[in-house]
């Protein structure tokens, strides 16, 4: 029975994975897409990439995105889940409004950041001029120097309701009894936060820091939707030169070699995910 | 020393203290769902309100004018029959895929199994963008370029493995003496399957079945890549098609940004708390 489930993927994921590493040695066109014989061209693709001036940008936009992503999606979604914790009427209900922005499909996250964000009418600049902390414009996704925090911005909104629940519920996993012996103890809130909460969590907080990752590299379409990857390449990150490179400019070998080289990244932070989760389910 | 009216004061403090903590709460839950509100709002805007400066809070004078005109001129009906069908058969392919597999995840024990399972998990996170240059090649092959069916093909490798997960955990959780009492009765293996088991995992299915749902209606790069035909086209590329621009028709978008998201939030309302539970056990477990 588990055969035709993974029949399919083997032939819908395994495949197009090992297929993948193979164009990424190959020379790909428009051309010779619809044939299984190409030129071999050995790392060639590759070599392309790392020559491309592109490849440092994108390079560091990567790690930007990625680590300001899980970082402050980390502390933020940390923070509501204590806060939600303190048990006060109506919490659940306001956390369950909060999670209910992270099943909204990104391409409308994309789309309501994009006109909140917008340079002229966009209410954020009104927000800020209102406020006091801005006389002109702030050109949030035309300014290079600006549109990376944008999107950033906006992604960190889209992920934090994740990392809070599953965060809350590596919470809920920690007995009360400890935190009120550790009380009569005379410990105070943050004693126990440091030596009671955070290592309880660990196992739980290797696990959402290795999903978050995972799933900041899925930012495509919020990225697409908002900025390109432009304003001059200034929000370009591998998944989405990956895709320029195959379905702009019809460079499927390059576009193979960017996937490829990404999905050993993923794999191995997926790899070290499931070890956290099944080393934790054992306990 | 604390005086008596300080004492006071602290219990006064201390009765109020949850609902102090309710508007913060309050507060929070606001300023998050700000956007969303912020979406809706625009959206039933006239062009000159939206263009107001300052902009207006609450809409002054709300009209429907942008959703009359997405529906008559921008196709909206069809972009939701996309969407819908899509969701849909992407939903019901992947869960009966998913239940055999599943099943047998959960009651076989073996390291093949293990090494299955292991394989599913990684499998689970590979993002589209990754995959699309090699999907479409093959499609392409296939000849089912410019296709639904390959849409959908190629969002159940997306959907597939969370739901294998999902149910295993759902089949794990219900007794297996159940279905032994059944066979010491008579009951074949399969029937007991789908008399006992399957009815059991009713929830589970439900949630997955949301979940999934959810994931394949709001797929994009898929679509985008595989299809280039308008007709065929889901609303997220159609969505896209009017905010990809510099200078975008935001009444009109946010209009049909509100329309598209309306079956996401129906699911998530009627479903949150068991949502929000299948979530937590598919990440964590």
């Amino acid at each position: 029975m588990v055969g035709i489930a993974v029949l399919f993927l083997a032939f819908f994921v395994g495949y197009p994975i090992v297929y993948n590493i193979i164009m990424s040695v190959q020379h790909v066109t428009l051309g010779n897409i619809r044939s299984f014989d190409r030129p071999f061209v050995g790392l060639a693709n590759y070599r392309f990439l790392i020559e491309d001036p592109l490849f440092g940008v994108v390079f560091w936009n990567s790690v930007i995105f990625v680590a300001a992503n899980v970082g402050l999606q980390f502390v933020i979604g940390f923070a509501l889940a204590l806060f939600f914790r303190l048990g006060f009427p109506g919490a659940s209900f306001f956390r369950g409004l909060i999670v209910g922005c992270w099943i909204l499909p990104p391409l409308v996250i994309g789309a309501i950041w994009k006109w909140l964000l917008a340079s002229d009418n966009g209410v954020i600049n009104y927000a800020l001029k209102g406020l006091g902390l801005l006389d002109g414009k702030i050109y949030w996704l035309s300014d290079p120097s600006l549109a990376l925090t944008a999107v950033i911005i906006a992604n960190i909104w889209f992920g934090v309701p994740f990392a809070m629940i599953l965060l809350a519920a590596g919470l809920a996993g920690i007995p009360d009894d400890i935190y009120e012996a550790a009380a009569l103890d005379g410990a105070g809130s943050f004693r126990r936060f440091i030596w009671i909460t955070l290592p309880m969590m660990r196992a739980t907080n290797y696990a959402v820091l290795t999903l978050l990752t995972i799933y900041t590299m899925r930012a495509f379409d919020l990225i697409w939707t908002m900025t390109h990857g432009g304003p001059l390449d200034s929000t370009n990150i591998f998944p989405l030169w990956s895709y320029r490179l195959s379905f702009e400019l019809f460079n499927f070998g390059a576009g193979a070699a960017i996937s490829a080289t990404m999905i050993v990244v993923v794999f191995v932070v997926a790899l070290l995910y499931v070890r956290s989760v099944r080393s934790e389910s054992r306990l | 020393m604390t005086g008596p009216g300080t004492m006071l004061a602290l219990g006064i403090l201390k009765a109020a203290r949850p609902w102090l903590l309710w508007l913060i709460g309050l507060f929070i839950a606001s300023l998050y769902l700000f956007p969303v509100y912020w979406m809706l709002a625009s959206a039933f805007k006239s062009p000159s309100e939206l263009f107001a400066a300052p902009p207006t809070l609450i809409p002054h004078a709300p009209t429907l004018a942008a959703f009359h005109w997405i529906f008559e001129r921008e196709n909206m009906y069809l972009y939701m029959w996309n969407s819908l069908l899509i969701g849909g058969s992407v939903t019901a392919l992947t869960l009966v895929l998913a239940t055999g597999a599943a099943y047998a995840l959960a009651r076989v024990r073996s390291i093949w199994m293990d090494g299955i399972l292991v394989a599913i998990m990684v499998s689970q996170v590979l993002p589209p963008p990754l995959l699309v240059t090699p999907m479409f090649v093959i499609f392409r092959q296939l000849d089912l370029v410019n296709t639904q069916l390959a849409v959908i093909l190629a969002t159940t490798t997306r959907t597939l493995p969370f739901a294998l997960i999902m149910l295993r955990t759902t089949f794990a959780q219900i007794p297996i003496e159940l279905e032994e009492a059944a066979r010491v009765d008579g009951c074949p293996r399969l029937s007991a399957f789908f008399r006992i088991t399957l009815p059991l995992a009713r929830v589970g299915y439900i949630v997955v079945g949301a979940l999934v749902f959810v994931q394949a209606y709001g797929e994009f790069v898929y679509p985008l890549s595989l299809v280039n035909k308008n007709h065929l086209q889901p609303a997220t590329v159609g969505l896209y098609g009017f905010v990809g621009a510099d200078y975008a028709d935001w009444g009109n978008a946010m209009a049909f940004a509100s329309v598209f998201v309306l079956p996401v939030v129906i699911i998530f309302v009627l479903l949150q708390r068991r949502i929000v539970s299948g979530l937590t056990a598919g990440a964590l477990k």
